[in-house]
């Protein structure tokens, strides 16, 4: 995570290339606390951003397009409405929107109405590989290259629980069933992939202190 | 944070959305007093949403639409929303926490005496429960009340004159052993009348109250193991309307 508020130069340069004078480029997490004062223009922006993640993510999710698009609609009209709640100490501008997303889109997998779907998803979900979709569906640009390298270093059962987990929206106890594994070994594996792959995609969280003033 | 092993291995699977609603809300109540598993848990959702930055797909060109025509609606929060939170809002929340207390396998007790520990196995029976809590929790004439016990954490009750009332018991200090905490109800100055008794060991709870009678006080108190008839010390009350 960067903070660019601080630097005129940049804003200088920046500006000649990018729309208005008094807009000057900004990444996710500007847009965002622009779209907390009520910017329509930043969220526009953070839209162009952000949408393809967002769709991208809850198709994923949720397979189907149209249940997609919904939840994608859902979960951008929340980003706008709760933008002041965003706190960069806590995570990246875009890892907010996704975290967003995500809970929806695993909400709506779970609901009643998703019910008889859902049967036929932990079904067919019986003989596959979700790492390898995955890694199918990407294209191949650094971030996700890096992705994929780390979900190779973890153990077999660690990135299944993962990817079943955060691909599929399944529960951890429907993880368990499905890799008839024992609960408190599904729990700890999640939690233990999750730490490697912390350590592997170098995520860090919380902005240095002269950085948080800096706004 | 009495077993913090047990709970704070679902960071994991709290960070990765793969808690039912119930195990959720009891997580969440974990980590608002565990500042450790705040960090690992903004660590963790950094990284799963790193998995979903793996997903990308262009949107119909309706969709950028539709959200725009939303937002051009849709009233901003304010940065400030937690204090100026509705009270609907404040007793919504007080239902998840009440429901995630059943789940965090702390107490439910039934008619006044029996107690039983709700196990991680018995999360079923935790959401039965859970339920019948949520008929006084949603009742449109419930009312919400809490107060401080003293040497820590907090009482509060929802009472609701159709649908019966309930007592929330949070984060009390552990007693030594061979003490238990004991719920008294109070009627002006008449003698407190011994109500639920706690179980052994625990220091939080959800309580169904069966009979309220004319009372207009609940009060906790320490007594030894197997309850008293009279309470011996109040560490505090709440007022039931």
């Amino acid at each position: 995570m960067s903070t660019r508020g601080g630097d005129p130069a940049w804003r200088d340069q920046a500006t000649s290339r990018f729309g208005p004078a008094d807009e000057p480029p900004s990444g996710p997490d500007d847009l965002l606390r622009r779209v907390a004062r009520g910017d329509e223009n930043a969220f526009s922006q953070l839209y162009e951003m952000l949408a393809p993640r967002v769709f991208g993510l809850a198709r994923r999710v949720l397979r189907d397009p149209a249940q997609a698009e919904e939840v994608a609609q859902e979960a951008l009209v929340e980003v706008w409405r709760t933008a002041a709640r965003f706190d960069p100490a806590k995570g990246s501008a875009t890892s907010w929107v996704l975290t967003i997303t995500h809970r929806r889109a695993v909400d709506r997998v779970r609901s009643a109405q998703a019910g008889a779907d859902r049967e036929r998803r932990v079904l067919a979900a019986s003989g596959e590989t979700p790492y390898d979709d995955v890694v199918e569906t990407v294209t191949s640009n650094l971030e996700q290259q890096q992705v994929r390298r780390c979900l190779k270093g973890l153990t077999d059962l660690q990135r299944e629980a993962i990817t079943l987990a955060y691909y599929d929206g399944f529960t951890y106890r429907e993880v368990a069933e499905k890799l008839d594994t024992a609960l408190p070994t599904i729990k700890t594996r999640m939690r233990d992939g999750l730490i490697r792959l912390r350590d592997c995609l170098g995520v860090e969280v919380g902005l240095p202190a002269a950085n948080r003033a800096g706004r | 944070m009495s077993q913090p092993n047990e709970v704070h291995t679902l960071s994991g699977a709290y960070a990765l959305d793969a808690l039912t609603e119930i195990e959720r809300a009891g997580f969440a109540r974990h980590l608002a007093e565990c500042s450790v598993c705040e960090t690992e848990v903004a660590e963790f959702r950094e990284t799963a949403a790193r998995l979903g930055m793996a997903a990308w797909e262009i949107p119909p060109a309706r969709l950028r639409e539709r959200v725009m025509a939303e937002v051009a609606q849709t009233r901003q929060v304010s940065a400030s929303s937690r204090p100026e939170r509705s009270r609907s809002q404040d007793v919504a929340l007080w239902r998840r926490r009440t429901v995630a207390a059943v789940a965090a396998g702390l107490i439910a007790v039934g008619g006044g005496t029996a107690a039983w520990v709700v196990q991680e196995q018995r999360v079923n029976r935790a959401a039965t429960e859970a339920s019948q809590l949520e008929s006084v929790l949603q009742a449109g004439d419930v009312q919400v009340h809490s107060a401080a016990v003293s040497g820590g954490g907090r009482m509060t009750v929802a009472v609701s004159p159709s649908k019966g009332a309930v007592a929330i018991m949070s984060d009390l200090p552990t007693l030594p052993k061979g003490k238990v905490y004991q719920l008294w109800l109070i009627t002006g100055s008449n003698p407190a009348e011994p109500s639920v008794i706690m179980a052994s060991g625990q220091t939080g709870g959800t309580v169904r109250l069966t009979s309220l009678g004319t009372a207009d006080h609940l009060a906790v108190s320490v007594e030894p193991d197997g309850g008293s008839q009279h309470p011996t010390v109040v560490m505090g009350t709440v007022p039931l309307a």
